[in-house]
């Protein structure tokens, strides 16, 4: 009855995820809006381009009921710039997550989606692979998306096995980073580590390996933590008896 | 879709989010959080779960009825329905299943204090209880009653040994912002601060990074 999975997302649940990214698609048959759960569908009427959760999308391609667009980033060019960013422009880092979506408020402002809702959306619920997501930024998503696309709907994809090569050495190039990140950790553990621009599968799949290692420096070094904490600890307390925003909580 | 949901959409001042999208976005949020969080974390507020069982239901009728009439055209729709349904509640069974397991794994953790008792549902902490009740007689007739009487207590703290297994609130965790704040963390070697932006995802104990979940400025991924 309990979940026997250890925790951190597995790459099935990755794809589940995924599944709830929307997605441009032209229909090709007339459907009513349907009422669901998470809202009601828009009703599609072709040619108009409306946008719906991927595994939606998915089972209307099945049914050679819509075509999906793909989104800008997913394009050859786009993917060529991404792999010369990653390899030329900046061989250490990812490269940059698409900015926040941004809305004009009427009075000539931009601001962020997010600004000011209850309920922040964060990735699947950003619309960050429909056919208005910048092109040259690699959504958290990216890399399953790319490939269901390509599984089920690759006639949709313009110029697939070429998409297919260079989203092939986009992986090695960023896998490549990860590995690297990790082996800087020999140099010591700070406490917070930045991975900006990773993407969900790309986690997923190291996941177990970075926190292993992270845990397992922890374990070892936990004495020498101790120690230089207490050393803080007495030092601040010398100073000046306030206690430091570190200490608190623990 | 009426006139209302149109202008609801293009309207600059309203946030555009339905209801039905953020309850979605939180119920998911809440799922992976509890599958990446080493401890348990609090039921949520607000009747969310009262909500979405409704709109399950609901749903659940609604099937019912369609599936009265097998007109081919309504027959796509309800295949769409049923596949959502089928989502929707993969998304509520695995939420549960994940909180049984911690609360199976730490269950005298869990019932020690009424902080850690608070972040349980009532079903929870009556499964907790009953559930604990059951393992402590069994424990107690197989073995137990053969020990002299100090001894046969499940929840010993003497000699600065507690025997109830709690969770290791220092297990490293990922997090992506949700908005732009500095970022504390703990580390073996040094203690760092980091400006963290939108959407960054970082590395970080789970001990330093629960005040900033709770705050709602960053999510568990």
């Amino acid at each position: 009855m309990a979940l026997p999975l250890p925790p951190g997302l597995v790459p099935s649940e990755v794809a589940f995820l995924c599944e709830m990214e929307h997605v441009t698609i032209v229909p090709r048959q007339r459907l009513e809006s349907i009422e669901l759960l998470s809202g009601a569908t828009p009703s599609l009427r072709p040619p108009r381009r409306e946008n719906i959760p991927l595994w939606l999308a998915l089972l209307l391609k099945k049914q050679r009921r819509a075509n999906i667009l793909p989104p800008p980033w997913l394009h050859v060019d786009s993917l060529r710039d991404l792999i010369h960013h990653e390899t030329v422009t900046d061989p250490t880092g990812w490269s940059l997550p698409p900015p926040p979506p941004v809305r004009a408020d009427g009075r000539g402002n931009a601001r962020r989606l997010n600004s000011d809702a209850t309920t922040v959306l964060s990735p699947p619920f950003l619309p960050s692979c429909t056919s208005s997501a910048p092109a040259g930024a690699l959504p958290y998503h990216w890399f399953e998306f790319a490939e269901m696309l390509l599984a089920h709907a690759s006639d949709d994809v313009p110029s697939a096995s070429d998409v297919r090569s260079l989203l092939r050495d986009l992986q090695e190039v960023r896998a490549a980073k990860m590995r690297t990140s990790i082996a800087g950790l020999e140099s010591g553990v700070d406490g917070v580590m930045s991975l900006l621009g990773v993407g969900a599968m790309e986690l997923s799949e190291s996941r177990g390996f970075v926190t292993g290692v992270v845990e397992g420096v922890r374990k070892l070094g936990a004495s020498a933590e101790a120690s230089r904490r207490e050393e803080e600890e007495e030092r601040g307390g010398a100073d000046d008896d306030e206690p430091s925003d570190d200490d608190m909580g623990i | 879709m009426d006139i209302d949901d149109i202008l609801r959409e293009v309207d600059p001042t309203s946030s555009g989010v339905p209801n039905e999208t953020s309850d979605l976005q939180s119920l998911t949020r809440l799922w992976v959080a509890e599958r990446s969080a080493p401890e348990l974390l609090e039921w949520p507020s607000g009747g969310l779960f009262e909500r979405i069982n409704d709109r399950i239901k609901a749903q659940i009728e609604k099937i019912e009825i369609l599936t009265g009439d097998m007109d081919p055209k309504t027959n796509f729709a309800l295949i769409v329905i049923q596949t959502e349904l089928e989502r929707y509640k993969f998304l509520v069974r695995s939420y549960l299943r994940a909180r049984i397991a911690k609360i199976d794994k730490h269950t005298l953790h869990y019932l020690s204090s009424e902080e850690l008792r608070s972040r349980l549902s009532e079903t929870e902490l009556a499964y907790a209880t009953r559930h604990q009740a059951l393992l402590h007689n069994h424990y107690l007739s197989s073995f137990l009653s053969s020990f002299p009487t100090q001894l046969q207590n499940l929840n010993d703290t003497a000699g600065n040994v507690s025997m109830i297994d709690s969770p290791d609130l220092d297990a490293a965790v990922f997090i992506r912002m949700l908005r732009d704040r500095p970022v504390t963390g703990q580390g073996t070697d040094a203690d760092i601060t980091l400006n963290a932006s939108n959407g960054e995802v970082l590395i970080l104990r789970w001990s330093s990074a629960k005040s900033i979940v709770e705050d709602g400025d960053a999510e568990l991924v």
